[in-house]
């Protein structure tokens, strides 16, 4: 995202910048104060100076240092920029939605520039539309429109298509051949009519001739045709399947943010449907690409040789049938598209009712409900009837009228034959030549859409490939045997720059040590464990395991040391077996069975009829959530880790459950260092020392009884707890 | 967060949050402030600035404004019923409130919508001023408020209204079709 705009020469001279003076924020704003849209405008910032800017003229001026603070607020679909002086605010300027996290980081910028810190907010969002076309982005860094000029469409499309060189080849030497076997037919065709059956040359034997001509030169072109759309679709799926691949392998070498920075079912949907439209255009388009371009330029060029006025005449409704087949494309896209939508809006009117049915049924709304359905129906079945009588009395009459043209070559062609200035086989070579041109005039007409479809789907998967991942390994990676020592020194943190959740983190943790991490939900907690997973990178400070620098150990290797029990237990689909191997595929039966007894889930997995070989299903949804739990506990023995990470592991679980599982995890951490998130407090009871995170910082930290006897925060939440525990047990009769 | 953790205050602050405590001319006083925000005393009480916030944007604008306290986790202080009964000094300065809080255009005019690649471009004059804007085309990027008043929301999350759209010209409404 664009933090410091170009400004014009007008502006910088409005600005009158002190010697020294430096611009290092300028950003739009897009509405005054009253709301009434405004352009040309924007907030500049200085090393010293807030100024607004509007049509090249200084509008407001703001000494930084006369301010506590600035701050970007969040408004109803807009934002305002505030300043806080003494306790009181002061309203700045306002932008819409357009602008809000720029804002955000602006502001987050000028904290830092307060702060004394030279570092500059910066931000890694995509911008959501073009700053030069102004066109939508689909979800990419750069412009897939603007990017056309600059890097060439088909040199995008050759650096994909590179490594199938031979096949390229044979493709191209295939279109070749049709085209030149669809031009061939026609020139047949004249020389048995003119030669054979009007003059009378040859006889039966020319007849014949021509004749198994024209015959081998439509299997030709059939044959052709064959080899050419198999290449193309063979091509079509290796290159789609390697580009999920590649695709897929990128995905997940990149970091957590970048997944996170998608919305859900984007990558999805670059992994599947925008190689699937890849694999279209090559199979659809590409393959006729140049094939229809061939022979159209080669049937124009031959007409215009061949008799050159009535080629232009044939010519002349070119560009009418064109027009007419683009305005028959995009009506037809438009009814059908609006048919698409009315048919989503009684799918999912039929999902809310369906999904909702006892509360329609709980409150009697069964008439009320089924009336709003029907008009829904209703108005899908008025768009779908209108679309089918357009297609059944449009369509024929499309066909006629793109066919006029040869009407106007038969007429004039007819005169020419007569007057004998032509001949008849000539005439018939031209009416097979203009039904060619128009043939594939529509074709060519929807050929722009096409391509850029395929652009956008290139500049949508290219975008994935060239990221460069955040967390890589450095090039002295080692792989230290991790004892479990853990130290953090000043380490801060936050999944968007302008947003910190972990600031100033000191704490120093011996191998085999159990930290329990304490703080409302929000604080950051999650986060931490996060980053001692090196699932991100901090920030700022640094991180030490046995120390060496977390940035130092091979990324793998680390992991493979890491165990890990969440509140939600993912398992995968397949076995229970296969589940608690999946950290050491090369574990032995027994080695499995000794980490499920370990994990108190040995006897549930016997009870079931398939033992370990039962299939848990998707996520694992036939088993309870303890028995996941243990699986996942299981997993972990296994997997014997020098680190391990426990994120609510007992939450939610009844008591028989949470006391297998508590005794399974007292098995699981002896010797290894821990880090347990839990809300209830009673569960970090064997905690060796207990953080207390709260308003992004460590605030207290010490065992339980130092933490009781400090009456801070810890001690509030443990009194808390049990008030509420009373309180509870209090409401139970006895 | 703990520090503020007290059983008995939170229990207070729920039972507070229960009552509806209406706001009326005689014992609210509303002033503007230096920094051009708004201010609330309130018998004892004093709040040197307060968010003014539509429970009904759409359907009572002017009607249930809750005045709530400026911090993000904000509280109700109180509720105004009716803006109306408010003198005009004082309405000005809630109302100019609620327009920096709120931020829908209104469309008046529609001069083009084009569509390419997915997503429209629509080109049109509000009641703010000329704006172009972009929307997705698959997705709900148009929500029906009622059968004539429509919502639409743009790439950036803004959101424009037509307030009935039956008083377009048959023109602007033939381009807004396919939206509806």
């Amino acid at each position: 995202m664009v933090l410091k705009f170009d400004l014009n020469e007008e502006e910088l001279a409005a600005l009158s910048l002190n010697e020294g003076e430096q611009v290092l924020y300028a950003v739009p704003y897009d509405c005054d104060l009253s709301g009434r849209y405004v352009e040309q405008a924007f907030t500049v910032v200085t090393d010293t100076r807030l100024v607004l800017l509007c049509g090249g003229v200084k509008q407001a001026e703001y000494r930084l240092e006369d301010y506590d603070a600035v701050k970007a607020e969040p408004r109803i679909n807009c934002g305002v920029l505030y300043a806080v002086k003494d306790g009181q605010d002061f309203l700045l300027v306002r932008y819409s939605s357009k602008h809000l996290a720029r804002y955000a980081y602006v502001a987050r910028g000028i904290a830092l520039l307060k702060s004394g810190s030279k570092e500059l907010a910066h931000s890694d969002e995509n911008e959501k539309s073009c700053i030069v076309c102004k066109r939508a982005l689909p979800g990419t860094r750069e412009c897939p429109y603007c990017n056309r000029k600059s890097r060439g469409a088909i040199r995008q499309m050759m650096g994909l298509l590179t490594p199938y060189k031979a096949q390229m080849v044979l493709i191209f030497i295939l279109m070749l051949l049709a085209a030149l076997l669809t031009l061939l037919a026609p020139e047949a065709q004249k020389h048995l009519v003119d030669d054979v059956l009007h003059n009378g040359k040859g006889g039966y034997p020319l007849a014949f001739f021509l004749l198994a001509m024209m015959f081998l030169l439509g299997i030709g072109i059939a044959a052709v045709n064959i080899g050419k759309s198999y290449y193309c679709a063979k091509l079509g799926s290796t290159l789609a399947k390697d580009l999920r691949s590649k695709l897929y392998s990128k995905i997940q070498i990149l970091s957590l943010s970048f997944i996170h920075e998608k919305r859900p079912g984007e990558l999805m949907n670059r992994l599947m449907q925008d190689t699937g439209r890849i694999r279209f255009f090559m199979e659809d388009v590409f393959c006729n690409l140049f094939t229809v371009c061939i022979i159209f330029i080669s049937v124009v060029v031959y007409m215009l040789i061949l008799n050159w006025k009535l080629a232009l005449i044939s010519f002349i409704f070119v560009p009418i049938a064109g027009a007419m087949s683009m305005l028959w494309r995009k009506n037809i896209r438009r009814r059908f598209r609006l048919q698409g939508k009315k048919s989503d809006d009684v799918h999912s009117a039929l999902q809310d009712v369906i999904s909702g049915m006892n509360v329609v049924k709980g409150y009697g709304k069964e008439k009320e409900e089924s009336d709003k359905f029907n008009l829904y129906s209703d108005v899908f079945a008025n768009v779908q009837r209108r679309n089918e009588v357009f297609w059944a009395l449009f369509f024929p009459l499309l066909s006629f009228l793109m066919g006029v043209g040869v009407y106007f070559v038969i007429f004039s062609g007819g005169r020419e034959v007569l007057g004998e200035t032509m001949k008849i086989g000539e005439l018939m070579q031209f009416v097979s030549y203009t039904s060619l041109l128009y043939t594939y005039l529509g074709w060519l007409n929807n050929m722009p859409r096409q391509l850029m479809n395929f652009i956008t789907s290139t500049e949508r998967i290219n975008d994935v490939l060239l990221q460069e991942p955040q967390i890589q390994n450095t090039e002295k990676a080692c792989k230290p045997e991790i004892k479990g020592a853990i130290e953090l020194r000043n380490a801060s943190f936050g999944y968007h720059s302008y947003d910190p959740v972990l600031e100033g983190i000191d704490l120093t943790v011996k191998p085999g040590e159990m930290i329990g991490l304490v703080g409302a939900s929000g604080t950051g907690k999650s986060t931490l464990i996060n980053l001692i997973m090196h699932l991100y990178d901090i920030d700022g400070g640094e991180l030490f395991v046995d120390g060496e620098n977390i940035k130092d150990i091979d990324i793998d290797y680390y992991h493979s040391q890491i165990g890990v029990v969440l509140q939600e237990t993912f398992l995968f689909s397949g076995t229970i077996y296969n589940n608690i191997r999946y950290a050491k595929p090369d574990a032995t039966e027994e080695e499995v069975i000794r980490a499920a007894k370990m994990a108190n889930a040995h006897d549930f997995i016997c009870r079931m009829p398939d033992g370990y070989n039962t299939y848990v299903g998707e996520k694992g949804s036939r088993l309870s959530g303890g028995e996941r739990q243990r699986i996942a506990i299981a997993r972990a023995i296994l997997n014997n880790p020098k680190i391990l990470i426990l994120d609510e592991a007992t939450a939610s679980l009844d008591t028989e459950s949470e006391y297998l599982i508590q005794t399974a995890l007292e098995r699981l951490t002896s010797g290894k260092t821990t880090f347990a998130i839990a809300h209830r407090l009673s569960t970090l009871k064997d905690a060796d020392r207990l953080v207390v995170i709260d308003k992004h910082r460590i605030a207290e930290i010490g065992t339980h009884e130092e933490l009781m006897e400090r009456k801070g925060i810890y001690y509030g939440l443990v009194t808390a707890q049990l008030e509420m525990q009373a309180k509870k047990e209090q409401s139970i009769p006895a | 967060m703990a520090e503020e953790f007290d059983l008995e205050q939170m229990e207070k602050e729920t039972e507070a949050m229960l009552r509806l405590r209406y706001l009326t001319p005689d014992t609210a006083v509303f002033t503007k402030t230096e920094g051009g925000f708004v201010s609330l005393r309130l018998g004892e009480e004093f709040y040197p600035r307060v968010q003014v916030v539509r429970m009904f944007p759409f359907s009572e604008p002017e009607k249930y404004v809750s005045i709530r306290t400026a911090e993000e986790t904000s509280k109700e202080i109180g509720v105004i019923e009716d803006l109306g009964t408010f003198p005009q000094e004082v309405r000005i300065i809630l109302e100019e409130q609620l327009g920096l809080r709120y931020f829908t255009p209104v469309i008046k005019k529609i001069y083009q919508i084009k569509d390419e690649y997915g997503y429209a471009y629509f080109d049109v004059e509000t009641d703010r001023g000329r704006c172009r804007f972009v929307i997705h085309m698959g997705g709900n990027a148009v929500v029906h408020l009622s059968d004539v008043r429509i919502l639409i929301s743009d790439i950036d999350e803004n959101r424009f209204e037509i307030t009935d759209v039956t008083k377009l010209t048959v023109k602007e409404q033939k381009r807004l079709d396919l939206f509806l």
